[in-house]
């Protein structure tokens, strides 16, 4: 019986390793990466400003005055696809998680059969077959293309983690709700999902700063993120090196600051749990 | 049946060693790795028999022939290529490289071999826009890191969207998605005046705007392959083989 209780529980996501509180190992070893990292994006254009600073300016884009230009942003562009593809994403994986625990069968197998479709299909090609397949049929522009195609991708392993946290709350909540005289949705939107919410934030969080990552991928629609900036500067200044080590550092920058923030957030609420 | 599949299998496994090996014996003499990338219609790229074909492949092909070196083509991604080259992952570059100052610095080229201009390509439907100043507050594409890109990036107003490739600006610009394309006059013309998908749909507007020279790009100091392309290409040019090679694919 001991052996079964001692087995410790393996988990593997594709975000970052968030911290926890008393995990003083792993703190560290986040400090060093993310100070560590901000070091770097600083030192590297003070110390040698030919490329790294210009690097740094066409990417994030600054313009040769320091005037911050809106619409030329790669990093701007890279935080809108994330941001308007996770609120599509949460959307799609919303219904589609409550579909996967629907009563009817035929909402049920469409949401099981979308969800194992899309897991199947690479992001890299979903990315290519909305822009350029579907192009056939209805004209989508560059970024909404990649937002649709990002926000149905991850809608999908969104849905995963919606159903899992809806039957992760136990089943007396229902049959309470039930017994007090509700319908089933009057329990669920009124019982189950507020509960729902709380469980599934933290692994949401994760999927956020993975679909930070990922939006990387959009790039090849012409889309012009922080990556596709750099590959521009590269191409025609040839400073390869000098350029991807700026954009890597950028981008680990971000998913270590999104991490931490989701670290706190669970923090809060496990303490908002307890009060409660 | 299963038996049959796995002996057709290695046969054909067979028959690729076979062949691939029959080509590295034909190759006689000093052989040099090219890369090119293969997405630029008629200059070089991959037909339906996926061989790497084109104006730039023939005659490059002919001046190894005539100076009695070989090559070898290496398809590679065009926003790499020079990080390849310097990298030592191939001797040359043979892929329409436009000779400017700003490449200079950082590689060699021998000499140029032909000449072409950017042109605009837009919808046939769109009348009375001829320059690129003209397009300024419209989005404009062009292949990554080529001239076209760095000529539409000098107008600040203009949006620019860099592809992978052309023929995806191309696509994008028959879908509607941008108002034009930049690109050099013998691609264009391939694909505005011949594709029989984007013939009925795109037109070339006024005449090129720049004039530049295609060379052949190799390794900053790397003296021997200049000097064998080049004697290679002298050869060629002296026999007329480039007129012919220029009949032949950009007319």
């Amino acid at each position: 019986m001991a052996k079964i209780n001692n087995k410790t529980k393996i988990e593997v996501t594709d975000g970052v390793l968030i911290p926890a509180r008393d995990d003083s190992s792993i703190f560290s070893a986040w400090r060093i990466a993310f100070y560590g990292a901000i070091s770097v994006l600083v030192l590297l254009p003070v110390l040698s400003p030919e490329p790294y600073c210009h690097v740094f300016k066409f990417v994030v884009g600054f313009n040769e005055d320091w005037h911050f230009d809106f619409a030329s942003s790669g990093l701007v562009k890279t935080f809108e696809v994330t941001v308007l593809s996770i609120i599509c994403a949460l959307i799609i994986g919303l219904l589609v998680g409550l579909g996967r625990i629907s009563r009817y069968p035929v909402i049920n197998r469409i949401c099981t059969v979308y969800v194992e479709v899309i897991r199947g299909i690479p992001l890299l090609v979903q990315l290519f077959y909305i822009y350029y397949a579907l192009a056939k049929f209805v004209k989508i522009m560059d970024i909404s293309a990649a937002v649709i195609a990002m926000a149905i991708c991850y809608g999908a392993y969104i849905s995963e983690i919606f159903r899992a946290g809806i039957q992760s709350i136990p089943k007396g909540q229902m049959e309470a709700a039930l017994a007090l005289g509700m319908t089933r949705s009057q329990a669920i939107y009124r019982i189950i999902l507020p509960q729902t919410i709380k469980v599934v934030l933290p692994p949401i969080g994760n999927e956020f700063i993975a679909l930070l990552k990922d939006s990387s991928l959009v790039s090849i629609l012409a889309v012009s993120d922080l990556l596709r900036r750099g590959r521009e500067y590269a191409s025609t200044a040839f400073y390869y090196f000098e350029t991807y080590t700026m954009v890597a550092i950028i981008y680990l920058i971000l998913t270590l600051f999104f991490s931490r923030l989701v670290a706190i957030m669970e923090e809060r609420m496990k303490t908002d749990v307890n009060q409660g | 049946m299963k038996k049959g599949i796995i002996l057709l299998l290695m046969l054909s496994i067979a028959s690729f060693c076979v062949f691939t090996g029959c080509s590295k014996e034909q190759s006689a003499g000093k052989k040099i790795i090219v890369a090119t990338d293969a997405t630029w219609p008629p200059m070089e790229y991959v037909d339906e028999n996926k061989n790497i074909v084109g104006f730039d492949i023939d005659l490059l092909s002919a001046a190894a022939k005539e100076g009695g070196f070989a090559v070898e083509f290496q398809n590679t991604a065009w926003d790499g290529i020079f990080a390849g080259l310097a990298a030592n992952k191939y001797d040359a570059v043979c892929s329409s490289v436009t000779i400017t100052e700003e490449r200079k610095k950082t590689m060699d080229f021998t000499n140029p071999y032909v000449s072409i201009g950017q042109t605009i390509v837009v919808k046939k439907e769109l009348n009375g826009m001829e320059q690129l100043p003209q397009f300024e507050g419209k989005k404009v594409g062009a292949q990554i890191g080529t001239t076209g890109a760095i000529e539409i990036a000098k107008y600040k107003n203009i949006t620019l969207k860099t592809y992978d490739e052309i023929g995806l600006a191309i696509e994008d610009l028959s879908k509607g998605r941008i108002d034009a394309v930049v690109c050099d006059n013998p691609i264009a013309a391939n694909y505005a005046l011949l594709n029989p998908k984007y013939k009925p749909v795109l037109k070339i507007v006024g005449t090129p705007f720049t004039t530049e020279e295609y060379g052949i790009a190799v390794r900053k100091g790397n003296k021997e392959v200049v000097d064998m392309i080049n004697a290679g290409l002298a050869k060629i040019k002296a026999k007329g083989i480039d007129k012919e090679l220029e009949k032949k694919w950009l007319r």
